[in-house]
C-alpha cells in the first residue's frame, strides 16, 4: 500500500513543469469543468512531495488543471512521501487512469515511453501492453513510442480520433515538413485509414525514386489541381488523386490496365458482361462476369460472347496478357 | 571480402568434428566460447560471431518451389545458414533474426543422410546445392568444406554438387579429383550493381577470374543472373556482363545459366528499407506474384528475360538457359517455348547435367 497523507495545498506549490508522471493528453473535458464548477472537487488529487519543496502531480492532473483554471486554491490533496520510488509513482498514475477510462493512443504512447525508462523491454511489453489493450509485441511497442515526437497538431488529431494512430506510425520516420504535408492532405480529403497508409507508402516511394520529398509531391501542380477543384465532391477528388499517384508509382501496370480497357472496349462485349483479367495480368485465371435478368437473356449473352471469343482480337487480348 | 569471425561459439558436442579442428588450426588465437547449446538468437555484434553447432534436422531437402511456377527440381544440402556478404536484397535477412553465420559441424550425419537419400532413388539424377541459406564458398578458406564434399560427389555417378558463390575463394578446388561431378556457379550482376548492392561480395572481375581458373581445372561452371535488377541503364549493364563473361570463360564449359528477376516476400521490404535506406532496388514497381512474393510487373520480367536470352544465345547458341520460378506464360513469351515442350525443366537440367560430364581422367 502507498504511504500517503492528506494536506491542504496551494496551487502555486504544484510543480506544473514536472510531467514525469503525466500520462493524460488532450483537452480538458467540458463535463469535468462543469462538475468541479458545480460541486467542487470530489476526488482528491494525488501528489508527491519533492525535495525542492514543490509537489509533483501523480493522479488528477486534469482535475488540478480545471481547479487552476477556475482559481480554486487551496485544495485538499493526498500526498506521497519523497521516498516513493519514481517507478511506483508512475505505476500509480497509470493504474489510476486505466481504472477510470480508456486511454487514447497518445496516452498509451506516454505510458510506454515513460515506463520504458524504468523497465526492460520484456517487462514493459508483458505488463503494460495488455493493460493498454494492446497486443504484447516489441514492434507495436516501439511504434507507439515513436508517436510522441510527432508534431502537436498530429498528436491532437490522434488523441481526438480524427487521425488513426496507424497513420502516426507510418508518418513517424518522415521529416517534419513531410509529416505535416501528409497530415494537412488527410485532413482535407476523405481517405480510409488503409488508403492513407497506402498513400504514404506510394508517395514516399515515388519521392525516393524520382528524388523529390513527399511534400513536393503533395504540393505538385498535378496533385494541387485536383486538391483545389472544389467544385467536385471531396470523395471524387480523393479518388482521382489516389489514382493519379498510383499511376505515377506503377506506370507499367497502369499502362497495361489502360491498354486492356481500350482493347476490351473495342471488343464490344454485350452489356452486362465484363471480362476480368487475372490479378496483375499474371496467371491463367481469366474471368467473365455476367449480369442478366433471366435464362433467355443469359443465353443471348453467352452466344454473343461465344462468337466474340472466336474473333482474333479477343484471342489477341488473351494471348498478350 | 574474406569472412573472418571475431569469435567462435562452439557447441561442445561437435568439438571433435573435422570442421572444428580445421577452423581451430586455421585460426589460432581466435577467442572461443565452448557452450552446451548455442541459443537460437545468440548475440554477436553485426554478425561477427561464427556459431558452430550440431544440426538436428534433415540436411537434405527439396528446393522450396511453388506449384505456381516451374521448379527446377533442385535439392538443397543445408550445411549452414546466414552470410556475411551483406547483399541489400538478401532474402536471409528476413529468414533469420541472428546476423551470425552458423555452421552445422556434424558433417558425418550430413554425409550419412545424403548417402541414404541418394541410395533411396539410385535412378534419379540429383542436382544438389549448398548455396541456398548461405554462400557455398564463404567459409571454405576457414573450414575446407569443399575437401569433404567434392570427393564425396566425385564418387556419386548420378549426383551433381553445385557450389553457388559470390566469392572468388576457389583456391582449394584446384587440386581436387572432382570427376566432373562438381559445378562451380557464380551469381552475376553489372559492376555498378555489385558496388551498390553486393558490396561485401567479390567484384565481377574477381568472380569471372575465379570461374576461368575453375574451368582451367576441369570444372564445369554455371552462372546465375539472379537477381536480375532493373535500373536505368540495365540493358547496357547486363550487356557488358555478358561480354565480359564470354571473354573470360569458354561457353562450351558452361553447364547452365539461370535468369531470375528480383523477388522477395513482402516482409523483406521493410527490412531492406530499414537496413539500406539508400538502396534503389525498391524503386521499380512490384506486384504480388502467384506465390505471394513481390516481383517486377510481368511485362518487365519478360522484357528482361528476352533481352538476356537473346544476348546470351547470340554469343553461344548451345547454352542451357532457364528461368528460375516463372510461369509457362512468361517462359513462352520470353523464350518462345515452355519447359514442358522440352520434357520439363527438371529433365532439361538433368540432361544437361549428364550430357556434359567430364571424363574422370581430368
Ligand atoms: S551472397 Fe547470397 S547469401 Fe550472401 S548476402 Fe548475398 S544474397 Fe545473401
Amino acid at each position: 500500500m502507498l504511504d500517503k497523507e492528506s494536506y491542504s495545498i496551494q496551487l502555486d506549490e504544484v510543480d506544473w513543469n514536472d510531467t514525469s508522471c503525466l500520462i493524460t493528453y488532450g483537452p480538458l473535458p467540458d463535463k469535468l469543468i462543469l462538475s468541479i464548477q458545480t460541486v467542487g472537487l470530489i476526488h482528491k488529487p494525488l501528489l508527491q512531495r519533492k525535495s525542492d519543496g514543490l509537489f509533483r502531480i501523480i493522479c488528477g492532473s486534469r482535475r488540478l488543471a480545471v481547479c487552476r483554471q477556475l482559481g480554486l486554491s487551496p485544495l485538499s490533496c493526498e500526498v506521497l512521501s519523497i521516498s516513493t520510488s519514481p517507478v511506483t509513482s508512475l505505476r500509480t498514475a497509470i493504474y489510476d487512469n486505466i481504472a477510470q477510462r480508456v486511454l487514447n493512443p497518445v496516452e498509451k504512447s506516454l505510458v510506454l515511453t515513460k515506463m520504458a525508462k524504468h523497465l526492460n523491454q520484456p517487462q514493459l511489453v508483458q505488463e503494460f501492453m495488455p493493460l493498454l489493450d494492446l497486443e504484447p509485441s516489441d514492434t507495436l511497442c516501439s511504434r507507439y513510442v515513436q508517436l510522441l515526437p510527432l508534431e502537436a497538431p498530429i498528436l491532437d488529431a490522434i488523441a481526438e480520433g480524427t487521425l488513426h494512430e496507424r497513420i502516426g506510425f507510418v508518418l513517424s520516420p518522415l521529416e517534419r515538413g513531410d509529416r505535416l504535408a501528409f497530415f494537412n492532405f488527410f485532413q482535407e480529403l476523405p481517405f480510409s485509414v488503409s488508403v492513407q497508409e497506402e498513400l504514404v507508402e506510394t508517395v514516399v516511394e515515388i519521392g525516393q525514386r524520382d528524388n523529390f520529398t513527399p511534400r513536393q509531391i503533395l504540393d505538385s501542380a498535378e496533385v494541387n489541381d485536383l486538391r483545389r477543384a472544389h467544385k467536385r465532391p471531396a470523395r471524387q477528388r480523393a479518388q482521382q488523386i489516389r489514382k493519379q499517384l498510383q499511376a505515377r508509382r506503377t506506370p507499367r501496370l497502369t499502362a497495361r490496365q489502360e491498354r486492356f480497357a481500350r482493347e476490351t472496349k473495342d471488343l464490344g462485349l454485350p452489356p452486362g458482361v465484363r471480362l476480368i483479367p487475372p490479378p496483375y495480368f499474371e496467371g491463367p485465371k481469366w474471368s467473365l462476369e455476367f449480369t442478366f435478368a433471366g435464362a433467355e437473356e443469359l443465353a443471348i449473352r453467352l452466344r454473343s460472347v461465344a462468337r466474340l471469343a472466336e474473333q482474333a482480337k479477343f484471342q489477341r487480348i488473351m494471348e498478350r496478357e | 571480402m574474406m569472412y573472418f569471425p571475431q569469435r567462435l561459439v562452439i557447441e561442445k558436442e561437435v568439438g571433435d568434428s573435422p570442421l572444428v579442428k580445421r577452423i581451430l588450426a586455421t585460426s589460432p588465437g581466435l577467442p572461443v566460447d565452448w557452450v552446451d547449446r548455442v541459443p537460437e538468437n545468440a548475440d554477436g555484434e553485426n554478425g561477427s560471431f561464427l556459431e558452430i553447432v550440431k544440426f538436428r534436422g534433415r540436411f537434405i531437402k527439396p528446393c522450396p518451389g511453388t506449384r505456381f511456377y516451374n521448379c527446377c527440381g533442385y535439392q538443397i544440402l543445408n550445411l549452414g545458414i546466414q552470410c556475411s556478404l551483406g547483399c541489400t536484397y538478401c532474402i536471409l535477412q528476413a529468414y533469420f533474426t541472428s546476423p551470425n553465420v552458423r555452421l552445422f559441424a556434424n558433417l558425418d550425419d550430413a554425409i550419412q543422410q545424403l548417402t541414404e537419400h541418394l541410395n533411396d532413388s539410385p535412378d534419379h539424377i540429383h542436382r544438389i546445392g549448398t548455396g541456398e541459406f548461405t554462400d557455398s564458398l564463404l567459409l571454405d578458406p576457414l573450414i575446407h568444406l569443399s575437401e569433404h564434399l567434392v570427393p564425396f560427389f566425385a564418387a556419386q555417378p548420378r549426383a551433381i554438387l553445385e557450389l553457388k558463390t559470390k566469392t572468388a575463394q576457389v583456391d582449394l578446388l584446384e587440386k581436387m579429383d572432382h570427376r566432373g561431378q562438381t559445378i562451380v556457379a557464380w551469381s552475376l550482376n553489372p559492376s555498378e550493381v555489385i558496388a551498390r548492392e553486393e558490396a561485401g561480395a567479390a567484384t565481377l572481375e574477381e568472380r569471372l577470374g575465379a570461374a576461368k581458373r575453375c574451368q582451367g581445372w576441369g570444372y564445369r561452371v554455371a552462372f546465375h543472373f539472379d537477381p536480375l535488377l532493373a535500373y536505368p541503364g540495365w540493358r547496357k549493364g547486363y550487356q557488358e556482363v555478358v561480354e565480359r563473361l564470354f571473354s573470360a570463360v569458354d561457353p562450351g564449359g558452361i553447364v547452365w545459366i539461370s535468369l531470375g528477376t528480383l523477388r522477395f516476400m513482402p516482409t523483406l521490404k521493410t527490412v531492406i528499407q530499414q537496413r539500406y535506406p539508400n538502396t534503389s532496388i525498391l524503386d521499380e514497381e512490384f506486384v504480388p506474384g502467384l506465390d505471394g512474393k513481390l516481383r517486377y510487373f510481368r511485362d518487365l520480367r519478360v522484357e528482361m528475360y528476352a533481352y538476356l536470352n537473346e544476348l546470351l544465345l547470340g554469343i553461344h547458341k548451345d547454352l542451357c538457359i532457364y528461368l528460375c520460378m516463372e510461369s509457362d506464360d512468361v517462359w513462352r513469351e520470353a523464350f518462345g517455348y515452355t519447359p514442358v515442350e522440352r520434357g520439363g525443366l527438371s529433365a532439361m537440367l538433368d540432361r544437361r547435367a549428364l550430357s556434359s560430364f567430364v571424363p574422370a581422367s581430368i
